[in-house]
């Protein structure tokens, strides 16, 4: 297996990264590295673990351990548009669990699930540090917050007809 | 009051070095790489007594006196940027408003450390403060106030952010090192200390973000201007993240000692006028305090320590009469479940078990004797783990069964919740 | 060298030590699951708990033992920490002793009964996982049965380097798994995790199922597979345990093999091949004695042996790099003045075989390679002429590898060797032999270290004892008739 034209279209910038770092890093590399990948292709191919642990001679265990333990970065691809309702302590005193409720009827989803169009992915998460701003949703990594029910469901409309 | 970091009006452009610089930002560390030695700061920061505002409260000079100077080996500087305790949102007022304070600080906190290399360890999610950082190293970088010989002395000190990406437990230090060596974020057992072996097992300090920022001031001013605020034993501001049932959310910078009735009013009291139920005071880890327990008392170390909670990270969730704490503390358990990084077993196996009771007692399927199972899956995390997750969740369980165990009895009895299982603040009727 | 006391006896630790290192150097062992004394520490399983006068309950792994350290290895503190968290380890573990091969010499099972005892606390469901997840063709994982106490996968970071196993997820989801790129399976250490594996969580397909451990015992032995000679444990059934019931042959069949660890540097480890032992032993085997390709009994064999040699001016012997010590010695005394001696290469590597690394395996495939040559200095072709210039008129071929068409026009041949082979019908006179588990004696490694084997088995009658068979060979030995 060979790496994806992903990967290789980010190899410039992955040795532009290396050089920010002090030498012996090389290790570290594999977060920011992964986090790129997966900015860049929505999500990270098997194929590319092979190639970034090549690239940064880091052992593949590590990669493969990394990708499973960070709630943010997955192997499996999700909607096109990914929509997260935190669902810690604030965001809960401040209606997280009812605006869950209602997004997960709008999109007729259950949390964890992704449209059969692959447009919508419907995740939970847990605190975002939105706490005063609560509740707070997240659509592909962008936070709303204060959100509210009808805004929400609104901006979903208008993501739909996207 | 005293302001010590949010000293400023924020506006559109108030995050800018231009603004920072008005403010007399970076003459600080002009001076200091001018006239002192590092040894000189640590002292001061020493003599200042500021405490760690991430939870635990150690004495940061403490912290940075294990450090050997010229000892030929690298030293690092990691600022915990990763802010994940629920209900605390403070260092992200720093990181969008301030940047300069921190990064200021924390080339101050390199030069006295000797370190060419510091990190800031950002929660992955964090997107606006990810990008008022980024671009303040840019700014700074390019007006020479990092990187080589900064302001044309001999000292080499670049920041670089480093971002997690999903990980409560990267909060805790040695997770946040062993993340930022590209790995998942287990913990790690002490001894060594991170200050002896920390990142790439080299002498590494990690503070949090307010933390550091106290830095400049304590610098600028001196330690006894610094100790001229807040209380003897806790010294400073503390900036505390408002939540839950309040009229006005937010971030507030008190006088540690500042009274709590205070602050709820600063906030705008409880929601819809309703009565004071309990606030979890210092993230969600800490004990919780009744209404009536916390209405009286002062913010500081020692006050709340008295009563059997502490300040921890600042982050400080109102709840108002009327909400279920049976579902609140379901809300926390699938939190720890779901973080626990999995390494220790303590914590491995008692946070799924802690979990799964709450589940089945919502579910109506409770049984008397749970009660006393939660308190004793608490009591077997408690200073057993390796981090302290496990404990946190035990102070938790335990602090809410403490308080309110009443609730649970019914629940368990009726199988339904005493309050309709609101979590949310319904208006009055 | 901090002097600690431990459960009031005074123990001296060397320095550096934790304290469940310099416990267990005198003899004091404290329950862990997650602490190996080859592996790196991980401080995880928390069962390792002991009391440190004034400074309470800690774990004895990452403890440095410092001078005047009064430890309590069994308080009651310690005795009720130590039963929570063997409660915890046990909360989602399936408790399936009564079909788990590790049962009978399992840490979890034999703490349980020994700290814990009570019944499951949990009245929950519990969580489950994959069972018999195939890490490779050699391994099979129960990941319910998975305490997750790492040591397998520091194993393949710290030791084997091959860094084929994870854990996966995280919290109680937590799972082991090896690497997408097949790593593990291309580990030729990885049978090793069999036995750093602390519960029945990783099995051998090879002996799964095959018999419970209390039916097993342990002879000392001496891995073959190459010069390196590593310690193990040959594991059969008891004599009282015998199937008399079934085919005999599973009553001398070798289970499983595991590494005898006798502190040598290398670490109690040894490599895939030397757990395949049984297969290598079990190959088929030269029963029969011959003469032409004619069979006869053992005796009038080793008759026409000794006539061959008497009768014969220019011999050469070619030796087997598999005798012991004790069997090359035997041949020396007896026959040594009589033969001009060449060691042979039993054994050369196999196609897929790993030939040498940099950490036990040699490229050298014969366990005795070293001691033979000491005996037999010679050097040269053997089959071309002896040092006298006169091509040979006897042949005698001890051991395996031996090639009959390199035979010179003329010269007769002896073949002594265990396994069965064509070209011993062609040999003018074939005595079968002992194989390793049927005999004792001594190997020495390339290293010069002597290490012994005991005999598993008796040998069957129709094969000869290669030191008794020397000995019958020898001068004078045949009482005229």
């Amino acid at each position: 297996m060979s790496a994806s034209p992903t990967f290789a279209s980010l190899v410039p910038e992955f040795d532009a990264l290396r050089r920010r770092f002090p030498p012996g890093f090389e290790s570290s590399l594999v977060l920011p590295c992964l986090r790129r990948l997966q900015e860049a292709w929505g999500h990270v191919e098997d194929s590319d673990i092979a190639a970034l642990a090549e690239y940064l001679a880091v052992p593949r265990v590590q990669i493969e351990e990394a990708l499973s333990f960070y709630g943010q970065l997955r192997r499996e691809p999700v909607g096109r548009w990914h929509v997260e309702v935190c669902r810690n302590v604030s965001c809960s005193l401040r209606g997280a669990e009812t605006l869950l409720e209602r997004l997960s009827s709008k999109l007729g989803l259950a949390p964890g699930d992704t449209s059969a169009d692959g447009r919508f992915t419907l995740s939970t998460c847990e605190c975002l540090g939105s706490c005063g701003t609560a509740p707070v949703v997240l659509v592909n990594g962008v936070y709303h917050e204060n959100a509210s029910a009808p805004e929400i469901e609104r901006m979903i409309e208008g993501l739909e007809r996207a | 009051m005293t302001k010590l970091i949010m000293t400023f009006p924020v506006t559109e452009t108030s995050h800018t070095l231009a603004s920072y610089r008005s403010r007399g930002g970076y003459a600080t560390l002009e001076r200091v790489v001018r006239e002192m030695r590092p040894e000189d700061v640590t002292r001061e920061v020493t003599a200042a007594g500021v405490q760690g505002r991430g939870g635990a409260a150690f004495p940061a000079g403490r912290k940075w006196s294990v450090i050997k100077l010229n000892d030929g080996q690298p030293h690092y500087l990691c600022a915990n940027a990763d802010e994940g305790e629920p209900g605390t949102f403070k260092d992200r007022w720093i990181l969008e408003n301030a940047p300069h304070l921190l990064l200021e600080s924390m080339l101050i906190a390199a030069y006295a450390l000797q370190v060419r290399h510091a990190f800031v360890y950002m929660r992955g999610e964090f997107d606006l403060p990810y990008r008022r950082l980024a671009s303040a190293i840019d700014e700074a970088t390019a007006a020479g106030l990092m990187g080589e010989r900064i302001l044309g002395s001999a000292f080499d000190c670049d920041v670089l952010i480093y971002r997690g990406a999903g990980s409560y437990v990267c909060g805790e230090a040695s997770a946040l090192l062993t993340s930022i060596e590209g790995k998942r974020g287990y913990p790690r057992n002490r001894p060594p200390r991170l200050t002896v072996r920390g990142l790439y097992q080299r002498p590494t300090v990690v503070n949090n973000v307010e933390t550091l920022s106290n830095i400049t001031g304590i610098v600028r001013d001196g330690a006894a201007a610094f100790r001229a605020v807040g209380t003897a034993d806790s010294p400073g501001t503390r900036l505390v993240s408002v939540s839950g049932h309040v009229n006005r959310p937010g971030v507030h910078e008190i006088d540690l000692g500042y009274a709590f009735e205070r602050l709820l009013d600063d906030c705008g009291g409880v929601l819809d006028g309703r009565a004071l139920k309990a606030v979890i005071p210092g993230g969600i880890s800490s004990k919780v305090l009744t209404g009536d327990e916390i209405m009286p008392l002062a913010l500081d170390h020692e006050s709340l320590a008295a009563a059997g909670s502490s300040l921890g990270s600042g982050g400080m969730i109102v709840i108002a009469e009327g909400t279920c704490m049976v579902r609140l503390l379901q809300v926390m358990l699938r939190f720890y479940h779901h973080e626990s990084c999995g390494q220790c077993t303590p914590c491995r196996e008692g946070m799924g078990w802690l979990h799964r009771i709450i589940d089945r007692i919502v579910a109506g399927e409770g049984r008397p004797e749970d009660i006393d199972r939660l308190y004793r899956i608490s009591a077997a995390n408690d200073g057993t783990t390796i981090c302290g997750l496990g404990d946190a969740a035990g102070y938790a369980t335990s602090g809410i069964l403490n308080k309110f165990r009443p609730e649970f009895e019914y629940w368990i009895e009726h199988k339904r919740s005493r309050f309709d299982g609101n979590l949310v603040c319904r208006a009055s009727s | 060298m901090p002097r600690i006391v431990v459960d009031g006896r005074a123990i001296d630790a060397a320095g550096g030590q934790s304290v469940i290192e310099a416990a267990r150097a005198h003899g004091i062992d404290i329950p862990h699951f997650c602490w190996h004394p080859s592996l790196s520490v991980a401080g995880s399983c928390r069962v390792c708990v002991v009391e440190v006068e004034g400074r309470g309950l800690d774990i004895a792994c990452n403890l440095p033992a410092t001078e005047g350290m009064q430890v309590f290895t069994d308080s009651p503190a310690v005795r009720e920490r130590r039963r929570e968290m063997l409660e915890l380890t046990l909360l989602n573990h399936p408790v399936d002793c009564g079909i788990c091969d590790k049962a009978g010499e399992c840490t979890l099972q034999d703490y349980h009964y020994a700290h814990n005892g009570a019944a499951s606390a949990s009245g929950e469901r519990k969580v489950r996982a994959t069972k018999f997840h195939a890490l490779s063709d050699r391994i099979v994982l129960d990941n319910e049965r998975c305490i997750l106490c790492s040591r397998c996968v520091r194993f393949t970071h710290e030791v084997s380097k091959s860094h084929g196993l994870g854990i996966l997820h995280r919290g109680d989801g937590s799972l082991l798994r090896e690497t997408g790129d097949g790593a593990f399976a291309r580990d030729p250490y990885s049978d090793n995790v069999l036995d750093v594996c602390p519960v029945g969580a990783l099995l051998s397909r090879s002996s799964l199922y095959r018999a419970r451990v209390w039916y097993l015992q342990p002879t000392r032995s001496v891995c073959p597979g190459c010069a390196r000679g590593c310690p193990v444990d040959l594991w059969h059934r008891k004599p009282e345990w015998r199937l008399n019931a079934l085919d005999p042959a599973k009553n001398r069949a070798i289970v499983r093999v595991t590494p005898r660890d006798d502190g040598r540097p290398e670490g109690p480890w040894i490599c895939n091949k030397g757990r395949d032992l049984a297969a290598l032993f079990e190959r088929p085997r030269a029963m029969q004695a011959m003469l032409h390709g004619r069979a006869v009994p053992l005796d009038v064999a080793i008759d026409a042996a000794a006539d061959l040699i008497d009768s014969s001016k220019t011999r050469i012997a070619l030796v087997s790099s598999w005798a012991s010590n004790e069997e090359l010695a035997a041949f020396k005394d007896a026959l040594g003045e009589r033969f001009t001696t060449f060691v042979k290469e039993d054994h050369r590597p196999l196609p897929g075989e790993t030939i040498e690394d940099d950490f036990l395996i040699r490229a050298d495939k014969n366990p005795n390679a070293t001691a033979a040559a000491a005996l037999f200095p010679v050097r040269g072709k053997p089959m071309s002429a002896a040092p006298s210039g006169q091509p040979p008129d006897l042949v005698l071929a001890w051991g395996e590898g031996f090639d009959a068409r390199g035979l010179p026009d003329g010269a007769r041949a002896i073949v002594l060797d265990a396994y069965g082979h064509a070209d011993h019908a062609r040999a003018d006179v074939f005595i079968p032999l002992s194989i390793q588990t049927e005999r004792a004696g001594h190997y020495t490694n390339f290293q010069g270290v002597v290490r012994a084997f005991d005999a598993c088995f008796d040998k069957p009658a129709s094969v000869a004892d290669a030191q008794e068979l020397f000995a019958a060979l020898a001068v004078g030995a045949r009482v005229p008739a």
